[in-house]
């Protein structure tokens, strides 16, 4: 991550551009993404937050072909990586390109590793995958890896199971797993969520020192708003399976200018600073992706919302005052901007 | 609330005894060998000398990573696991070894709110009939009690009638503390209570949790990995690591002059949401993960993985954390507060 928190390359490596996935259920139709635009460049962090049944891991999956259809359907949109739409890639490119070009992580590595092999052979599996290289060649290449994510004793561990690994230790197995082939892109879905604070610290240590060293784009997909303050670039805010609000980092921690970004900052226990007063909670709860209100999805919710949030659906209009590039889809953006900051700048 | 039982301990309770006094609390679990002929190898030691006490109408929070002891602690101190040795006295009254008849009566007294609102209700149940459960074991009138249970957390009496999967995480985590609130109990163990609920439900749960405390004159203990929530919620916290108490202060001098390297380790890997602070923040990092309770290290149980050990002690320095193990005292450096390190040296590092 660049010092001043602007992304360092405007060119964008792996964009998605008005996604709609929608799942198909006996209950009815869950709009899961719905009109979702995101890029990422190289050696920038993208940080994509939100509630569970956000959608903010769908357009993820969606760039790994991970979707099952049915029941999901991709109503529109596209998703370009090297100058090729990913949706309409038959399976067999797509394979050469998921898990060498594009790689992603998940919350929990225990689920994603197999019980029944041993870690070395899992990652050594990978690089044979893609790459002519012999079986003595790609556990070697294993072993360096597990090295390279500071696992000690690497060529010991390699022989060992996932369930002989603690926590801490598989996910940066997966991390080594992930970046076997050094992707241009690496997709990290809640990556540290199942660790502990101290290990989470050192495994984002370590994305970062390695994205440092390849360049790496990264999206980091989490519901923390610390994480996403210390790692990410830029930031896309989801709700209710659209995009709420993006923008840079700091504009969007110190400037918000949608309801609720601005609610969710305002909500959160903080560690840095005496406790003044009671916490300010956003009211209700997070809509059925099933019934998803009309106008603003968030207007039940919102303590700015007026008829026009009710029947509108707000589009995601730059803020020209604004940053650069800061987008937000809210009716109130202005009055939003005028409210208390959750979190002062210096 | 009174009970015709006899109560070993008729003294009136003053003010200053503390409602929850805990000392030298251990909980060993033995590991076990052999196919025939099991015999026992060694013990896990999740809980290995806790001792804190609780005044009245406080919230007394324990931190600590998975694994530190921090919830075996807590059903010890309920006895929904039997302690191995130490002392827990409930209102002046020894809890560890009081019988069947009169534990009961004691759990009326001290209830607990779980992390999992998921797994801690049962599915097959109404709301009405998990709320009623309490007053019928007890044998007490239930009367217009669970509507008035359901009102006192912010749910309506049509409730009532709806299973646990019909709820969302918020709704559900406020039926498990109406249930906790049933008898009317003094002490409530909070066990995670809002690390499973989403970010904008979590400050709802919380301020509920701190109304009820000052309609109901509550005390709280209160179990959690989350610092943010622990600063915000707690007057007084403990960090644990590896079954003891390392550090032990009131919320802000713990926050801004944390002594032990291991408290400060974990408040400076804790990530705030001001990403100009973030990116200036000092980080301590530590290394590997949590020893193995069934054979910690010996002396200092940190120093295996203590930045400061690694880095900033001399050889004959370190000798001393290896052989002697730290008391949880106050120390020259500690800031007035008693930490369990030889070399305590307090810093602000929020």
């Amino acid at each position: 991550m660049s010092a001043d928190g602007q992304a360092p390359d405007p060119g964008p490596l792996l964009s998605v551009e008005d996604l709609r996935v929608h799942f198909h259920t006996d209950a009815g139709v869950v709009k899961a993404v719905d009109g979702v635009s995101w890029s990422v460049g190289r050696g920038e962090t993208l940080g994509i937050v939100g509630e569970s049944g956000s959608g903010k891991s769908v357009s993820a999956l969606a760039v790994m072909g991970l979707v099952p259809v049915p029941p999901g359907k991709f109503e529109s949109g596209r998703i370009l990586f090297g100058g090729r739409d990913l949706l309409t890639t038959g399976e067999k490119e797509l394979r050469a390109i998921r898990g060498k070009e594009i790689s992603m992580i998940f919350q929990d590595p225990l689920t994603s590793l197999n019980p029944v092999f041993k870690i070395g052979h899992q990652i050594a599996e990978v690089i044979q995958a893609h790459e002519k290289v012999g079986r003595v060649a790609a556990r070697r290449r294993a072993v360096e890896l597990l090295g390279e994510v500071g696992i000690p004793n690497p060529a010991q561990r390699a022989r060992e199971y996932p369930h002989q690994f603690s926590g801490g230790m598989r996910q940066r197995a997966m991390i080594a797993m992930a970046l076997a082939l050094d992707p241009a892109v690496l997709l990290a879905d809640e990556p540290t969520t199942a660790l502990d604070v101290t290990v989470q610290a050192q495994i984002m240590d370590l994305l970062l020192r390695l994205q440092a060293q390849r360049g790496t784009a990264v999206v980091l997909i989490t519901h923390d708003l610390g994480l996403v303050a210390g790692h990410a670039d830029r930031v896309v805010v989801m709700y209710a399976g659209r995009v709420a609000e993006t923008a840079g980092v700091d504009d969007l921690y110190y400037r918000p200018r949608h309801a609720y970004t601005l609610g969710l900052l305002s909500s959160l226990a903080r560690l840095d600073r005496r406790r003044t007063d009671r916490l300010q909670p956003i009211v209700g709860q997070p809509p059925s992706m099933i019934r998803v209100p009309a106008g603003c999805a968030f207007h039940p919710r919102c303590p700015f919302a007026t008829d026009v949030c009710h029947q509108e659906r707000p589009l995601l209009a730059a803020q020209s005052e604004a940053g650069v590039d800061h987008r937000a889809a809210c009716h109130h953006a202005d009055e939003v901007a005028r409210a208390p900051a959750a979190v002062a700048a210096p | 609330m009174t009970t015709a039982a006899p109560t070993p301990t008729a003294t009136p309770v003053a003010a200053s005894v503390p409602l929850l006094q805990v000392d030298d609390l251990v909980k060993h679990f033995p590991v076990r060998s052999g196919i025939v002929f099991k015999h026992t190898i060694g013990s896990v030691k999740a809980v290995d000398g806790v001792s804190f006490a609780i005044r009245r109408g406080r919230t007394f929070a324990v931190v600590g990573e998975s694994g530190c002891g921090k919830s075996t602690a807590a059903r010890a101190i309920l006895r929904l696991l039997e302690p191995t040795s130490g002392s827990v006295r409930f209102e002046g009254e020894e809890v560890t070894t009081a019988g069947p008849t009169r534990m009961r009566q004691l759990r009326r007294e001290m209830q607990m709110i779980f992390q999992d609102p998921y797994a801690s209700l049962n599915p097959r149940m109404t709301v009405r009939t998990i709320l009623s459960e309490p007053f019928k074991i007890h044998d007490l009138p239930e009367k217009g009690r669970v509507d008035e249970l359901l009102a006192l957390v912010g749910l309506s009496p049509e409730h009532a009638r709806r299973y646990p999967h019909e709820f969302s995480g918020g709704q559900r985590q406020r039926v498990g503390i109406a249930r906790a609130l049933a008898l009317d109990p003094k002490l409530v163990i909070c066990d995670e209570p809002v690390s499973a609920l989403d970010v904008s439900i979590r400050a709802q749960v919380l301020n509920l949790l701190e109304d009820l405390q000052d309609q109901l004159g509550l005390t709280y203990l209160f179990i959690a990995h989350d610092l943010s929530v622990v600063r915000h919620i707690a007057d007084e916290v403990a960090v644990m690591y590896l079954g003891s108490i390392v550090e032990v202060a009131d919320r802000d001098e713990l926050f801004e002059q944390a002594s032990h390297p291991y408290t400060q380790a974990l408040i400076s890997s804790v990530p705030v949401p001001d990403p100009i602070r973030e990116r200036s923040r000092q980080r301590i990092l530590v290394t590997g993960d949590p020893p193995s309770p069934v054979n910690p290290p010996s002396g200092c149980r940190f120093r295996t993985r203590c930045p400061k050990f690694a880095n900033e002690l001399s050889e004959d320095e370190r000798r001393r954390c290896v052989d002697e193990r730290p008391a949880l005292v106050v120390r020259d450096g500690s800031a007035g507060h008693p930490a369990a390190c030889h070399y305590a040296e307090a810093r602000q590092l929020v």
